[in-house]
């Protein structure tokens, strides 16, 4: 408790007596962090969106024209069986014609030139979004094609697929960016502290000389790269905030329809930043002033 | 609480000491003497650890200084007051932080070393430059600075390099005053200077050194 505020004024005087080093370290470990986190802010939302999206994950069975009534019975039991199926409905093809008709209003006039009614009646599932694998999309469409008295079984599956792949190399790209970000902070750290030290080596030198252990002559140095990343960290966190608030209002004036897709950061991130910020640069202090013999 | 046997000690090629002995009694006071150049500088820094013997047995009260071991280093210095004959004084740390940071690194309560530092302060007549950074002072005051430094913890063995190089007659008298002070209160005393004023009539032993050894042991 005494020591310790020899430690810190010790330290925040350094802080101030090397404040352009200080202030240009602190720059850019929150433009690291910040872009990390912009970066995490879009790959959520493109997450988020995409659950939003694939909550009504569904798959259209057409069924063949000449279908018995017992035969439908039978499939829409099968259906409501599986468990893999959240909900089922029924479409006959009297019915989607008599849609039809009605969407054309006074134009329902043309579609009394078929003979027959040109449209199959359908079911209509919704799928458990564990379906949403794009293999397990397949098969489940290939089984269900395979049953007597269906004609075709649609889903999107080129989209599927593209979803997923997108979703796959967000997440790598995410991991990757958050690494590479991660280490340049540690470096910056680094040599900033690595900077201090040598620029007070003989400070260090005369410390040892009157009897100060190694952890009395370093915890200063710790406590100033501590410092540097805290402060890096919440001024990345005000940023990425401001960001993400201001986008957020004026995305949704220019799009109200989005206005439920688009999702903020979780709070937490916002004290996770300075506390990524703050262990990164302990952790490059760490490695500078470890390194140093004297 | 000193002892040097035999002990041997070259910079690369440079042989500085050699066949080295000299023992010095718990609360004695001695000087050490010798040309330019002899290791006056270099026995001190093996005594306080800044440098190790090649060869030889040197010891330090209770530490084998041959044979320590670099983690207890610090604490063994913390028994040690040095007078450095280059100052080292701390350039961003006012006279009052420099005197005070021995005390500090004993982990001292700060409102002691607050009334210890002013006190010493007080007896090296710098009291009213506590708050003055080191460049600001004249070459007498810093090494008075040195001094009151080194004194301030009440070491058990006080190592003195030169101490009165750039002090008048009148300042080098208070200060060798202020060793006899600590030295009656129990503090072992090794002073190394060309200065002959300094140990001439004091009665105290005088090592001479030369040609790599104490060639010599006078009283003054
Ligand atoms: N770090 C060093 N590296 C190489 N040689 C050194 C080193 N320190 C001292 N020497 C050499 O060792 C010899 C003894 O030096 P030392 O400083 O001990 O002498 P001294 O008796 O204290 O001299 P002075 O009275 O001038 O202070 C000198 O020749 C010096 O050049
Ligand atoms: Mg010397």
């Amino acid at each position: 408790m005494i020591t310790l505020k020899y430690f810190l004024g010790t330290a925040f005087k350094s802080i101030w007596l090397e404040k352009w080093i200080n202030l240009l370290t602190i720059l850019s470990i929150s433009i690291g962090l910040s872009i990390l986190c912009l970066f995490l802010l879009i790959t959520f939302n493109v997450e988020s969106f995409m659950k939003q999206w694939t909550s009504s994950f569904g798959l259209v069975v057409y069924l063949d024209d000449h279908i018995t009534y017992e035969e439908t019975l039978h499939l829409e039991a099968q259906f409501k069986q599986d468990k893999d199926v959240l909900s089922v409905s029924y479409t006959s093809n009297v019915e989607a014609l008599d849609e039809i008709k009605a969407s054309l209003g006074a134009n329902a006039v043309i579609m009394d030139d078929f003979k027959e009614n040109p449209l199959p009646s359908i079911f209509e599932l919704e799928l458990a979004s564990e379906l949403l694998d794009k293999n397990e999309a397949r098969q489940k469409a290939d089984s269900i094609k395979q049953l007597p008295g269906v004609n075709d079984v649609q889903y999107g599956e080129k989209w599927l697929a593209s979803l997923n792949t997108i979703s796959d190399t967000m997440r790598l790209v995410a991991v990757f960016f958050a690494s590479a970000i991660f280490i340049s902070t540690i470096f910056t750290t680094y040599n900033t502290i690595k900077i201090f030290f040598y620029r007070r080596k003989e400070e260090l030198k005369t410390l040892k000389l009157l009897g100060a252990t190694n952890s009395f002559a370093r915890l200063p140095f710790l406590i100033e790269g501590l410092f540097v990343g805290v402060v890096g960290g919440s001024v990345s966190s005000a940023l990425v905030f401001a960001f993400s608030s201001l986008a957020t209002t004026r995305i949704v004036e220019f799009m109200p329809s989005l206005s439920v897709v688009l999702s903020p950061l979780p709070v937490q991130v916002y004290l996770i930043i300075p506390a990524v910020g703050a262990s990164m640069s302990l952790l490059g202090s760490l490695f500078a002033v470890g390194k140093i013999r004297y | 609480m000193i002892k040097l046997s035999n002990v041997e000690k070259s910079y690369d090629d440079a042989v500085v000491l050699k066949n080295c002995s000299m023992a010095m009694e718990r609360g004695e006071f001695a000087f050490i003497t010798g040309p330019s150049g002899a290791g006056k500088s270099t026995l001190l820094k093996l005594l306080y650890c800044s440098e190790q013997v090649d060869n030889g047995h040197i010891s330090v009260d209770e530490w084998i200084l041959s044979k320590l071991k670099k983690r207890t280093v610090p604490y063994f210095r913390r028994n040690i007051g040095v007078v450095f004959q280059d100052f080292k004084l701390l350039f961003n740390k006012t006279v009052f932080e420099n005197v005070a940071l021995s005390l500090r690194i004993h982990r001292m309560d700060p409102r002691e070393i607050m009334e210890r530092v002013k006190l010493i302060l007080k007896e090296v007549k710098l009291l009213h430059k506590s708050d003055v950074f080191p460049q600001y002072l004249s070459g007498g005051e810093q090494q008075r600075v040195v001094i009151a430094r080194a004194m301030v913890s009440q070491p058990m063995l006080l190592l003195a390099d030169e101490p009165t190089g750039n002090l008048d007659t009148d300042n080098a008298r208070t200060i060798m005053r202020l060793f006899r002070e600590i030295n009656t209160k129990g503090t072992t005393v090794l002073i190394a200077t060309h200065n002959e004023d300094l140990y001439y009539g004091s009665g105290r032993r005088v090592f001479f050194l030369n040609n790599n050894h104490i060639e010599k042991e006078i009283v003054g």
